[in-house]
């Protein structure tokens, strides 16, 4: 069957997915509240590095799972994982269509 | 003001999606572009933040559950992200109109599965009781299928790509009916793909410059605050109700966006 009563590797895969979400919800409030004060390029740049962790939060949450497979000798999903993280990154390589 | 506008459309969008479990996204893309004056496109690629958002922040409950199955998830993430990435690509090729009909006939069939299922969405009222400490007991099962599950989720992930949701209501039914996944941990599975698979279209969107970050950051904010006080308040609410609620707006949203449509074509 199916593991899955692994507490510590949901714990770490659960950890790295919280921090994102709180981080970047504490960035883009921060973001907010300095644009209240200041207009221009200083809150928008703050926004976009909470964007920005949003966007990289999944990426990381693969590179933990991929590391905690490999470190569990169970090398199949490891693989796999390292698969997800290719297509990932190829994406942020190629994203440039028509704009 | 409008920033103001977006914290308050993001916390509802983000409410309703932690109390019915249909996600937010499905409202955000048309609202933003109906009347944020966004277009459709950056409207898509700005949803798919709050998208993420919502699956970071949800699917790390489910986890400390131990109801998802990093291994399933992982597998089919391969096809969703691919399906997710590509598509996104080859939208920035799609004109307007396109997007626009697609989004609208994407409503309408969200709503009329909902109804047909008498409003019943949410997985939890299937659940099993938990045990007298608290724990969820789930029954053995040995996923099955794979080659089917990866082909919905490779469609799964095109349509994440292409209107920027989060693909539930194609995922969940596969790994339940075909797959042999019990449907609690078949939710929780679908809801921990879709950050990467959101992720995988966002960065595409984002590097062609499809995303407003002005506009993002009060709509995560919000969603982010909407689904945490959703999540508390989902055992206490009659969620059908709400569910019905969601139908009207989702119906009225694709009235509005063929009417949109039409009137560009004419």
């Amino acid at each position: 069957m199916s593991e899955l009563r692994e507490p510590a590797f949901d714990r770490a895969v659960a950890l790295v997915l919280r921090v994102g979400a709180f981080g970047c919800f504490f960035i883009m409030l921060t973001g907010l509240i300095v644009g209240i004060f200041f207009k221009g390029r200083i809150p928008l740049d703050i926004e976009r590095a909470g964007v920005l962790l949003m966007l990289a939060t999944p990426v990381v949450r693969v590179i933990v799972a991929c590391f905690l497979f490999f470190r569990e000798k169970d090398n199949k999903y490891g693989w796999i994982s390292l698969g997800v993280l290719v297509i990932l990154l190829l994406g942020s390589v190629f994203g440039i269509g028509e704009h | 003001m409008v920033t103001v506008l977006l914290l308050v459309l993001g916390f509802c969008a983000g409410l309703l999606g932690a109390l019915t479990g249909i996600g937010g996204g499905v409202l955000l893309t048309p609202i933003l572009s109906l009347y944020f004056g966004i277009p459709i496109r950056e409207a898509i690629g700005t949803s798919l933040v709050a998208v993420i958002t919502t699956s970071a922040a949800s699917s790390s409950v489910h986890l400390q559950r131990h109801t998802t199955d990093i291994r399933l998830g992982m597998t089919l993430e391969l096809a969703t992200s691919l399906g997710a990435a590509v598509m996104a690509y080859l939208v920035g090729y799609f004109n307007r109109s396109v997007l626009e009909g697609l989004f609208a006939a994407f409503l309408l069939y969200s709503s009329i599965m909902i109804l047909s299922k008498g409003g019943k969405v949410k997985s939890e009222e299937d659940a099993p009781p938990p045990q007298s400490n608290g724990e969820i007991v789930i029954p053995p099962y040995e996923p099955q299928r794979y080659p089917l599950g990866l082909g919905a989720s490779l469609i799964a992930g095109a349509l994440s790509g292409l209107l920027g949701i989060g693909g539930g209501p194609i995922k969940v039914p596969v790994m339940f009916i075909f797959m042999n996944v019990p449907l609690m941990v078949a939710t929780a599975t679908s809801n921990f793909m879709i950050g990467v698979t959101a992720a995988a279209s966002a960065m595409v969107y984002y590097r062609r410059g499809d995303i407003q970050v002005d506009v993002a950051a009060p709509l995560a904010v919000g969603v982010f605050i909407g689904s945490l006080l959703g999540a508390r308040l989902a055992p206490r609410i009659h969620t059908k109700i709400v569910v019905y609620l969601l139908v009207g707006v989702m119906l009225y949203l694709a009235g509005h966006l063929t009417f949109h449509l039409l009137r560009g074509v004419l």
